[in-house]
């Protein structure tokens, strides 16, 4: 390291008073939303004179938020299944593959994590106008699968770059057909970038909302956009309630992802 | 007719030729080891075997069957690599359990075997452990355990131990040949460590350049190597550069840089009147004298050096048209001690020990 945190004297004060500002820049936004959710005031004011229940009474009182939020459940659960199993076969060619153009290839797959989601959802609106999927299941689906699967690709490689092929020429010599030494030495061991793919898939699902808006119909709506059109109605605590919600389960899940990761490395 | 038979295999990679009609007929329970420097195409051949790559030309038969159309989860080898391949989310008793699981034997059946293998690489216990929790010595013997479990008729070692310090590699060669003598299992191993083929094998193909230069016991090959290379890469060796004077019925003489000749020397490779040749002598199968020296097998020279290595010492010593050989006597030798720089003394040999060389 170049800079030794110990040595640095009346400046290791200022830095760490510039990562509690980052940290506080990064979650009051959040911490003011759970606060809002329990508030007893209507118009969203802070702080809240009173806390109270009530909006999530009101949020699981009503059947279209519940509705939305098993849409985005299902689409969530779809999509991180194909992003996995996608994520595993294109990340078997891009780390063990020899051919050419492999270079290029990757830089295709990870091209949706560069470009604006708004143009991805502009071409595919329009695409799917011609061939009928916009606000249906598979429209929002494949939507949502092409921005999963470079975060699929990017956790498989990563975890199959560390794992040496070696040994699964070794179970191959032990008896085991190509097929079953990867699924029942390769695929474990490696068990730990899958189970991450899965999280993130399932997360950049569960809270996308630009792409979401494109495909959303009426009768089929995720969570994020009925979040989305319900505020810019009526600017009700439910909302409030109803994020807290959609970020405990991110943080839970996150949680999860770090404690995979923390396991593998012990 | 042989147990295993490598029938002229040629492998090429582009433009690179790996491995050029390699030939090899290996007798059921020999320890055969490949050594060579790396490139030099004795892993390809071990791959061949494997099942890993298909020879461009050539045949593998294994009891008179040709086994290249067998897939390698078919051809029942046992391999330890020379990386560490242990499954590592299995224990160490799921890791040799493995090949049986994937034979689905039964679970008694399997228990037992499993028990027997960890036993006989003396890790007795151990079963519960993870590889990761293991040394390489120890994770190594794991994948001899189970590389033998299923009995296969040939044992492919990729030098298995160069990941290892030098105290723990031997002590795992011992450990490699008392398995050997055990087990009775048919060996090829591979290794750049001459110190290792020497120790282990029962005989010893020399790999150069994708060809067999010489295959024998260890001691043949010191005593009598076919060729330069062989010579250079099996023991210590001085080579003193000369040309063929004359080839009689009794060997070659040569003339060094300043006139000395000398007569009858066992000349390999294919030497001409006027062509350049090298006179190889071993430090250890050389001896220092103050007097005349043997007629035709000595040479005067001047010390350059005494280095003191403990059991031996190694004299540099300069021949009268300059080249440096070194000379070893053990501790004890009674010119040891007396040596002094600028000494005018004499090297002498048997005259077995001298090989000529020709070059190409």
């Amino acid at each position: 390291m170049l800079m030794n945190f110990d040595k640095l004297g009346t400046w290791r004060w200022v830095l760490a008073g510039i990562a509690v500002l980052m940290a506080l820049f990064l979650l009051l936004p959040i911490v003011f939303i759970v606060a809002l959710s329990f508030g007893d005031s209507r118009w969203l004011i802070f702080p809240p004179p009173g806390w109270t229940m009530r909006w999530y009474h009101e949020l699981f009182a009503d059947p279209r938020w519940l509705q939305s939020a098993w849409t985005s459940a299902r689409i969530a659960v779809v999509v991180m299944v194909l992003s996995v199993i996608l994520g595993l076969l294109a990340s078997f060619a891009l780390v063990r593959g020899q051919f050419r153009g492999r270079a290029v290839l990757r830089a295709f797959f990870l091209t949706p994590m560069i470009l604006p989601v708004v143009i991805i959802a502009v071409a595919l609106y329009a695409f799917f106008l011609r061939i009928g999927l916009n606000g249906t299941f598979t429209g929002f689906v494949a939507a949502h699968l092409i921005v999963a699967l470079p975060f699929s690709i990017i956790a498989i490689t990563g975890a199959l770059k560390t794992f040496d092929p070696a040994i699964e020429d070794a179970a191959i010599l032990c008896g085991a057909h190509p097929w079953e030494a990867r699924a029942r030495v390769t695929l474990p061991a490696i068990s730990h970038g899958v189970f991450s793919a899965a999280i993130f898939s399932f997360l950049i699902s569960w809270d996308e909302v630009v792409l979401a808006i494109f495909m959303a119909s009426p009768t089929l709506q995720t969570l994020p956009v009925r979040v989305w059109t319900t505020l810019r109605q009526d600017l009700t605590p439910v909302i409030a309630a109803a994020s807290t919600l959609l970020v405990l389960l991110t943080v839970v899940l996150m949680i999860v992802a770090a404690l995979i990761r923390k396991g593998k490395s012990r | 007719m042989s147990y295993l038979h490598i029938n002229g295999i040629r492998k090429v990679f582009g433009d690179v030729v790996a491995t050029d009609h390699v030939e090899l007929e290996i007798a059921q329970g020999e320890f055969m080891t490949f050594l060579g420097p790396s490139g030099s195409g004795k892993s390809t051949t071990l791959y061949i075997v494997a099942g890993f790559q298909d020879p461009t030309a050539g045949d593998i038969r294994l009891r008179g069957q040709s086994i290249l159309n067998i897939p390698s989860h078919k051809r029942n080898i046992g391999m330890v690599f020379q990386r560490y391949t242990l499954f590592p989310h299995l224990s160490v008793a799921e890791n040799v359990a493995f090949p049986l699981r994937v034979r689905r034997m039964n679970r008694a059946e399997i228990d037992d075997k499993v028990r027997r293998a960890l036993a006989l690489v003396r890790l007795d216990g151990l079963g519960e452990r993870m590889p990761a929790k293991m040394s390489g010595g120890q994770q190594q013997r794991v994948a001899l355990a189970r590389a033998l479990v299923y009995d296969p008729p040939v044992l492919l070692m990729d030098e298995p131990l160069s990941a290892l310090d030098k105290k723990l590699r031997e002590e795992i060669q011992h450990e490699i040949r008392r398995i050997h003598q055990e087990t009775g299992v048919t060996i090829l191993y591979v290794t750049h460590d001459q110190e290792e083929a020497l120790r282990l094998s029962d005989r010893i193909a020399v790999f150069n350049q994708g060809k067999i230069e010489q295959v024998g016991t260890g001691p043949q090959l010191y005593a009598s190597p076919a060729t330069r290379f062989v010579a250079d890469f099996v023991g210590d060796s001085a080579f003193l550069s000369g040309q063929v004077q004359d080839m009689t019925g009794t060997g070659a003489t040569l003339r060094f840089a300043d006139g000395t000749m000398l007569r009858d020397l066992p000349l390999h490779g294919a030497g001409r009147p006027g062509g350049a040749a090298d006179l190889m002598l071993r430090p250890e199968r050389i001896d220092l004298t103050p007097g005349r020296g043997r007629e035709g097998a000595s040479l005067p020279v001047t010390v350059e050096d005494v280095t003191f290595l403990g059991n031996s010492s190694t004299i540099s010593a300069r021949t009268p048209w300059g080249e440096v050989l070194a000379v070893r006597l053990t501790f004890g030798h009674p010119l040891l001690g007396q040596v002094r720089r600028g000494d005018r003394l004499t090297v002498q040999w048997q005259a077995q020990d001298a090989h000529a060389f020709a070059r190409d």
